[in-house]
């Protein structure tokens, strides 16, 4: 039981990863923010981190069994080794519930393959199983994937290209906005603020946690009325209204549009970064990461 | 002309049971630009969403008004049940993860009868009053419910594909089940979403699941036993050509190319034309060096046999998941004054590409926007070059676009009579980190961060140069740009009907992407558009969300 509401966990989350790689323009329920990132080897949690998905001790288990009996042949994180197959890519173990199917197999083996039969006990093919299953759903839930040690770039290139090439020092200061910046944000989050500092980022979709009536960064509008301009926040322009937020008067206003009238003149308090975007070598961006986490 | 003497021909060809006057589906209709039907996915095999209709047109296209709407209903009570899953839906994987109830199948129009789905339900919908006549619902053991594309239909019968990778056979007056085959596994992250498509005696599917590097493949089955025909798998078997564009036997099967998406068809070169997925891993490529066919590829299959005939692929060894699955529309026209069979695709990767669909030999290639940096320029093959530079880094690699790409699932249009390819495109930015340094990565292997959304457009593409001859900006709010692909048709009626991606259904002029009229449905179009003719009445139908809305002249 227990492996089958991890397999529909597991649904759960690859579910997740493929919201975006079929359709942009819906952006799914978000997950939380800042789930905490997990060792490679950790027992895979959900739902922010309340329950194990996998028992911890089993998987612990299960991993010990696959070095001692399996990783001679299957290579010790059951990826493939000397002449024997990726366990986790193997439709037996894929299809496998509760080691049911993979305990049937090992009692019998492939001897015409030289793959021999192995007599475990149950709770031994059911440890197996759960470490397997814990891999697997490592690989297929790419939400929680782990972002390496990105901070790789050269600070002082980075320092070089903020206050030159890349512009950044018309607006900002280590010495004033960017004071201990390094300190307040994870590398990628501030890698991540560096590019565009609108919204969160949020794993493989479209920012979270914007709002133009909230965020000073908001990208701003102004319609030309005949008793004057008005400006504020974007909230959305289409061909046929405008609607932005006037934080002054703390209202929002909106406007029927037709034949581009009213006429509306966009700004964008962040287009140095927007240019930036189409600007930007990987290099540049890695060294003026180191930069920006040298600021603590 | 030359249109009806091909239909009588494949009439004549049917078996007899398909020819029984009191069928509700004639089938020689799939093959006619629809009228009063819309017999298949995109309302005829050619994938081009033009309908000759031209009741409702650019003067008076202004009095469009609402004819009815129809919520989905989701509950068991008073539906046709089947499946093989629990009584409550297992947790996870479900619609509430992909923003709720979206209608992403194009309904199809037969008889008076609209038949639409969505993951794990079928309806047929009056469509005079948008009244419902029956819901069939699925019990399902799980899967992805990011979407369905819709029903095939042949005689009396519906199909469908389920989350949990069932072929499902339906009687459309009824909704009674036939019977169900699973055609692949849940446990290994398979999911279908695509629209079966029927062509004589053929139901056409494909697989869809890139989390857990399993292979891709389309198969064909008999309509009235759902047996397997044949079976094609997307990468190549050990010894068969384009094996050489692996490494190994193992990368190739185990390479993903899922063809997730409902193709097109030729009557007359009998080739199901469609378009596959993106390679697995997805985004490290480290263990798949090599071309990687025939993911990223559009295909050309005889329809009988299943043999490809052809192949061309659009972006060699993806590494940024940008299947090549987009609709393939067929156009018979004109390339240097000289009358052609041609196959028009938008692809995700950023490019238009054209096509001799005799053959799969490259035309023209041209980038649909300015902000692509992955690629190192075409080879001369009109290929884009694959750029290693930009490939997932561990410090992160800054590409545009996303990995959703520059376009999508929506189905673009072309109109024979503007000469136009339209298809709704985004800029945007990501940065994609590699996690998985293992020389034998797993799954995608790499995190994405998505940055930026930077512009959206409708753009209208003359078919001959691949040059853009339109290009209409699309919604903006205070965090940058809405919308982007997006299900469009166009009309005799000079009109081209989607979206304007913050929340209105528009008719624009297709000569010139002028917004002529708009319902405010506040909510995107999530579905191709359709248009048919009913008791002497054009209505046009599009869904948004959880509803399906019907508009005519009043």
């Amino acid at each position: 039981m227990r492996l089958t509401s991890a397999t529909s966990a597991a649904a759960v989350l690859a579910a997740a990863l493929h919201a975006h790689a079929q359709h942009p323009p819906v952006p799914p329920p978000a997950p939380p923010e800042q789930r905490p990132a997990a060792p490679a080897n950790a027992p895979v949690r959900v739902g922010g981190g309340e329950r194990p998905l996998f028992d911890p001790a089993a998987v612990e288990r299960g991993r010990e069994i696959l070095v001692a009996r399996c990783g001679f042949c299957h290579g010790t994180n059951g990826r493939g080794g000397a002449g024997g197959s990726d366990l986790t890519r193997s439709p037996i173990v894929q299809e496998d519930e509760g080691g049911r199917q993979l305990g049937a197999f090992l009692k019998v083996g492939r001897p015409e393959k030289s793959m021999p039969k192995f007599d475990l006990p149950d709770q031994e093919v059911a440890d197996l199983a759960t470490f397997l299953h814990a891999t697997i759903h490592a690989v297929s839930n790419r939400r929680d994937y782990q972002i390496l040690d990105i901070v790789v770039g050269d600070p002082k290139a980075g320092a070089a290209f903020f206050q030159g090439a890349g512009g950044c020092a018309g607006c900002h200061s280590a010495e004033r906005d960017l004071k201990g910046v390094g300190a307040k944000y994870e590398p990628v989050a501030l890698q991540q603020r560096m590019l565009l500092p609108r919204g969160g980022p949020r794993p493989g979709a479209p920012r979270r946690g914007f709002s133009p009536y909230t965020d000073p960064n908001a990208v701003k509008a102004t319609v030309a009325l005949a008793e004057g301009p008005v400006t504020g926040a974007l909230v959305r322009l289409t061909d046929f209204d405008v609607t932005l937020y006037d934080p002054a008067a703390e209202q929002m206003r909106s406007f029927l549009r037709k034949d581009g009238q009213p006429a509306v003149t966009l700004s964008d308090p962040l287009q140095a970064h927007v240019d930036l975007l189409r600007r930007w070598t990987d290099k540049d961006m890695h060294d003026v990461t180191a930069y920006l986490v040298s600021l603590k | 002309m030359r249109k009806q003497t091909l239909a009588l021909s494949l009439a004549l060809a049917l078996p007899a049971a398909a020819l029984l006057a009191n069928d509700l589906l004639d089938p020689a209709l799939l093959t006619r630009p629809p009228v009063d039907s819309w017999p298949t996915h995109h309302g005829d095999y050619s994938g081009r969403r033009f309908s000759p209709l031209k009741q409702i047109d650019a003067a008076n296209v202004k009095n469009l008004s609402l004819a009815w709407v129809y919520r989905a209903n989701t509950s068991q009570a008073g539906a046709v049940v089947g499946g093989e899953g629990p009584d409550t839906p297992p947790g996870g994987g479900g619609m509430a993860m992909f923003g709720g109830l979206q209608i992403k199948s194009t309904p199809l129009l037969v008889n008076g009868v609209l038949y639409f789905t969505a993951p794990d339900h079928v309806w047929a919908v009056d469509a005079r009053t948008g009244r419902e006549l029956w819901h069939y619902y699925w019990r399902t053991k799980g899967g992805i419910h990011i979407g369905n594309r819709g029903v095939g239909m042949y005689g009396n019968w519906l199909y469908f594909l389920t989350p949990d990778n069932y072929f499902v056979s339906l009687e459309a007056a009824t909704g009674k089940e036939r019977w169900h085959h699973e055609i692949a596994s849940v446990r290994r992250e398979y999911f279908s979403t695509a629209a079966p498509i029927v062509v004589r005696n053929h139901v056409i599917l494909g697989v869809g699941g890139d989390s857990l590097d399993v292979p891709g493949w389309l198969e064909s089955r008999d309509p009235v036993t759902g047996e397997v025909q044949w079976k094609w798998y997307t990468t190549p078997r050990k010894g068969e050509p384009g094996a050489e564009s692996w490494p190994d036997e193992y990368s190739a099967a185990h390479g993903g190319g899922m063809p997730w998406l409902p193709g097109t068809y030729d009557p007359e070169t009998n080739l199901y034309y469609f378009g596959t997925g993106n390679p697995n891993p997805v985004l490290a490529g480290q263990s798949r060096a090599g071309d990687n066919l025939y993911t990223c590829s559009i295909v050309a299959l005889d329809v009988d046999t299943g043999k490809k005939a052809w192949h061309y692929q659009a972006t060699p060894h993806d590494t940024h998941d940008w299947d090549a699955a987009q609709v393939p529309i067929l156009i018979d026209g004109e390339i240097g004054g000289k009358p052609r069979k041609l196959i028009a695709q938008a692809n995700r990767n950023g490019h238009f590409f054209l096509l001799d669909r005799t053959n799969g030999r490259h035309i023209l290639t041209e980038p649909m926007v300015e902000t692509l940096n992955w690629h190192q320029g075409l080879n001369r093959n009109g290929q884009p070059v694959w750029n290693p530079a930009k490939d997932a880094s561990v410090p992160g690699t800054l590409v545009m676009p996303t990995t959703d790409g520059v376009t999508n699932w929506p189905p673009p249009s072309f109109s024979p009579d503007t000469g136009l390819f339209y298809v709704g495109t985004v800029e945007s930015a990501s940065v994609f980190y590699l996690t998985d340094t293992d020389p034998r990565p797993q799954g995608w292997g790499a995190a994405e961060r998505r940055v930026a959304s930077l512009n959206s457009s409708l753009k209208a593409i003359d078919y001959r140069t691949g040059k853009v001859r339109w290009s209409r900006p699309l919604a903006r709010h205070g965090g940058g740009a809405a919308g982007g692909p997006m299900g469009l048709l166009s009309t005799a009626g000079g009109l081209l009907f989607g979206n304007d991606g913050g929340g209105n259904f528009v008719a624009y002029d297709a000569a010139t992407g002028q917004p002529l009229w708009r319902a405010g449905l506040a909510t995107n179009t999530t579905n191709g558009p359709q248009t048919f003719l009913l008791d002497g009445r054009q209505y046009v139908v599009v869904g948004a969300g959880d509803s399906l809305y019907a508009f005519s002249l009043q």
